[in-house]
């Protein structure tokens, strides 16, 4: 189920509890420390728990899951606004997931740096081009040798 | 409809050829999304009916078998580095009853893990210092999954009341708080009875004899500002009616 959902109580005996559509999301970050290759660094609700990580990557992803390890990341209140009213970055939990079957992961570079060919006419281009003869202007006389404007005439 | 059509052929054709994407910005909701979630060497038990109107990303088909799982938590390689990803409208409540059940459950985990993807490339450009691509397809999959989450709602309403009868799935009934406020109450499932549960006693559902007196000045609080609203409405349409009164209002018809 969900959130923020009463989950019916178990009892001895009771079926296994299935649950429909859920509405955890699972986001995936980049370790801040260095993790050994089979390791997958995610960020999980609070409610969430091992289990339920596993579960949920084995099914819905299919990834192979070995070990699951979570800890509860407390963020701070220490904060103001301009209120000078405390602000409350939300906790979040941590979650290291070990792929099984020697599967390793990296984490990509998402954002890598790429050559934009804007349209003829765009304004985009246009942009470009002025902040291209901005530069242009502000660099000095190249005669000068990289020599600075306090020297000399 | 042959718009439909063709699209629908183009994106069975993406399946087997593993072409790149073809994105349609205006009417996307009638473009077949042809999906990355189509793995062959993985179940493929969510995806069968590909006749989805997904207006959101057009991906194409890959199939890949070192950490498939995993890439579903990233964009298609083709959009990393974009500054902006182009994606379709949102589902509305409209175009999802039409839907089979078995349809919804599908979609919802497409849009599950599109959302994931989404949340996944909004840390990194956070961390990255970057701004995000285009940000507004979190917000378009949230209220597709709220608009689903209504249909789904409807549906389970419908049967239940054709069913049994019952207005509400989860029982509750009105009780009064402390403030001598009138709520209703839904029930929540306990192990033990309730005089055993002396967390459940402290939370009293009666009023004090000492609140009494507040309870009786708010109701006649609130019928005060109701009948001052009439009178208000009243007061207005007379001094509308003395502006334009009836007799001219039938000459200038003539």
């Amino acid at each position: 189920m969900a959130k923020r959902i009463i989950y019916p109580l178990f009892q001895l005996g009771n079926p296994q509890l299935r649950i429909f559509r859920p509405t955890f999301n699972l986001t995936l970050v980049r370790p801040g420390k260095e993790q050994p290759p089979d390791t997958v660094q995610f960020r999980i609700p609070l409610e969430m728990t091992k289990f339920d990580v596993r579960n949920y990557l084995e099914k819905i992803y299919s990834v192979p899951v070995a070990a699951v390890r979570t800890r509860i990341q407390y963020c701070t209140n220490k904060k103001r606004n301009h209120l000078n009213q405390r602000v409350k970055r939300p906790d979040y939990k941590v979650a290291y997931v070990q792929l099984a079957q020697q599967q390793t992961f990296q984490f990509p570079d998402i954002f890598p740096e790429k050559d934009q060919k804007h349209e003829e006419g765009s304004v985009e281009e246009m942009q470009e081009k002025f902040m291209e003869d901005e530069r242009q202007r502000q660099k000095s006389d190249p005669r000068r040798g990289g020599v600075t404007e306090w020297f000399g005439l | 409809m042959s718009a439909a059509v063709a699209s629908r052929l183009t994106a069975v054709c993406r399946q087997f050829q593993r072409v790149l994407t073809v994105s349609s910005h205006t009417q996307t909701q009638y473009a077949t999304r042809a999906f990355s979630t189509f793995h062959s060497c993985q179940q493929s038990r969510m995806y069968d009916s590909w006749c989805f109107r997904s207006p959101m990303n057009n991906r194409a088909v890959h199939t890949s078998c070192v950490r498939k799982g995993l890439e579903e938590f990233f964009d298609l390689p083709e959009n990393w580095g974009e500054q902006t990803v182009k994606s379709g409208a949102p589902w509305t409540a409209k175009q999802l009853r039409v839907k089979s059940n078995e349809d919804l459950h599908k979609l919802w985990y497409v849009f599950l893990k599109e959302k994931n993807m989404l949340l996944t490339l909004e840390q990194e450009a956070k961390r990255q210092r970057l701004p995000m691509p285009s940000p507004e397809r979190l917000k378009k999959v949230e209220r597709s999954m709220k608009r689903l989450d209504t249909v789904v709602e409807e549906r389970e309403d419908s049967l239940r009341l054709l069913q049994t009868g019952q207005e509400r799935g989860r029982p509750g009934e009105w009780r009064r708080n402390v403030f001598g406020k009138t709520f209703w109450y839904r029930f929540r499932e306990h192990p033990i009875p309730w005089y055993l549960n002396s967390r459940y006693k402290r939370r009293r559902f009666f009023e004090p004899s000492h609140v009494a007196p507040y309870t009786r000045l708010s109701l006649e609080k609130y019928l005060r500002s109701k009948i001052r609203k009439e009178k208000r409405e009243k007061r207005n349409q007379k001094s509308l009616a003395a502006m334009f009164p009836k007799k001219t209002a039938l000459a200038s018809d003539h």
